[in-house]
Formats: C-alpha cells, structure tokens, sequence
C-alpha cells in the first residue's frame, strides 16, 4: 500500500497534498507532515485530498492533533475527498471542525 | 469460506486490507459497501495489533475468515491478544469541536458504524470479532443496470 503527503508553504498557507491509502501504518507520515507545517506557524492549513483512496480513523487523528496545535485561529480546509473519504470525516463529525471544499478555490483559500 | 493468518504488527494491515476486499468482491459488494467493510476490518485489526499485541508486549497473529452465503458477508478476526470487547468501548462524543477531543476512540467507532451487524465473543483465550453484511438482492440488480 501507497501513502505519499507533500507538504508546500507559501504567503503562510500551508498545504499538504495527499495520495493513496491512509492507514495507521501510514498515519506517521501525515503526522510528520502536519508537525513541519506546524513548527511555521501557518495562517490556514490547506489537505488537498483528491488522490486520497482511504482513510482510516489513525489519519483522521492527524487532523485533532493539527487543530489542538495550531489553536482555533488557524482554519482547517479539506479540498476534494472523494465520497467515501467524506462519508468517513462526516461519521466522526469533523466535517464541523474543518470547512470542507469540493475543489480548491483560490477565491476562499488564498484570500487571508 | 476463505481463511489467512497475518502477524500481529501495523505491516499486516495490507494484507487484512486485500483479504477484506477479496471477499467484498466475491460477495458482489458495491464500492461503498466494499470500502465500509474495509474500513472496520482495518480498524479492528489496528485496534487488536496496537492495543491487544504491541502495547501490552505480547507477539502472536490475526486469523481471518470469511463466509458467504446467499444473504450474508461474514467476516471474523481472531486474536489471543489482551481480552477486550469493542462493544464496551466509550463511543465518542462527535458533536465536541476538534480542539476538545480526546486523540483516540474514533477506529472502533467507525468500525461498528460501517457494518449491519456487529459481534464479539470471548473464547477461552481467544477474542472473535464479527462483522455481517447484509447482501441485497436488489442492490447488484441496482448495480447491474447502472
């Protein structure tokens, strides 16, 4: 199984990008990543998860500990997960916690 | 009916992933149905490997089966790790914000979420945990037209 996330920062955006299988063998890698765009004290955390295949409980844990660190000033956007991504971030109701887009939109996004 | 056996350890979790949706193929699941299935065969087999095995400094293995008939996907995991029934566990409280919750809790919860039926037995030194799957007639007619 495959798990890549890349993580860019730009004007204090930070943005992962995300592909493959998120599972708790994988869930290390989110976790370093969401760590480094941490320690740069971003404005906005971006996951862009469209190439996302799965995701279990172990990365979604990867968003609490990015929510509890970088404080409720720092808004959580998850762009593009596919339906079944979704129905799981829906389950556990961090759809409320993180505001949710179907495709990147600069005009939201990028307009701090 | 289809059996394998995996170690203990997070490396496993592949194999646990290809068994599940071998036979979320084999049942003529759909892609939802498939991908929930997985979902709690992966969270379970996480929960048992993490808190059952690793933690508590013990080695051993998961044994899988599968069995379908004409109206049900079953699927078991077995394990000798540290007795726990998932059904005691706390459900997690999904209406807190972020900032508020707990890091853990969510795997269990999601895998007794994703399932029609959801058992657990004790064993002699053994924990079966039992997911069941509804097959629907009428869904892979659904299926088959689309």
């Amino acid at each position: 199984m495959a798990f890549n996330a890349t993580l860019t920062i730009d004007s204090g955006i930070a943005k992962i990008t995300m592909s493959g299988e998120l599972d708790a063998s994988m869930a290390p890698v989110l976790q370093r990543e969401v760590e480094n765009a941490e320690a740069q004290k971003p404005k906005r955390l971006v996951l862009l998860m469209s190439d996302l295949e799965y995701i279990a409980s172990a990365g979604l844990r990867a968003l609490v500990f990015a929510k509890q660190k970088m404080g409720p000033g720092v808004d959580i956007y998850v762009v593009g997960a596919q339906q079944q991504v979704m129905d799981t971030i829906q389950m556990t109701g961090f759809d409320r916690s993180v505001i949710t887009l179907e495709t990147y939109d600069a005009g939201i996004i990028d307009n701090i | 009916m289809k059996r394998s056996t995996v170690p203990a350890t997070l490396d496993s979790l592949d194999a646990v992933a290809e068994f599940v949706m071998a036979a979320a193929t084999a049942a003529g699941l759909d892609k939802r149905a498939s991908y929930r299935l997985r979902l709690a065969g992966d969270e379970i087999a996480t929960n048992i490997i993490v808190h059952g095995y690793v933690e508590a400094g013990l080695q051993g293995a998961l044994e899988l089966r599968a069995d379908i008939d004409d109206r049900t996907l079953t699927l078991s995991i077995e394990d000798t790790g540290v007795a726990f029934d998932p059904r005691q566990a706390p459900v997690p409280e999904t209406d807190l914000p972020l900032e508020q919750r707990p890091i853990g809790g969510l795997g269990v919860y999601l895998a007794m979420r994703s399932v029609d039926e959801f058992l657990y037995e004790r064993i002699g030194d053994r924990n079966r945990t039992i997911f069941k799957i509804h097959l629907s007639p009428a869904s892979s007619e659904e299926s088959g037209r689309a």
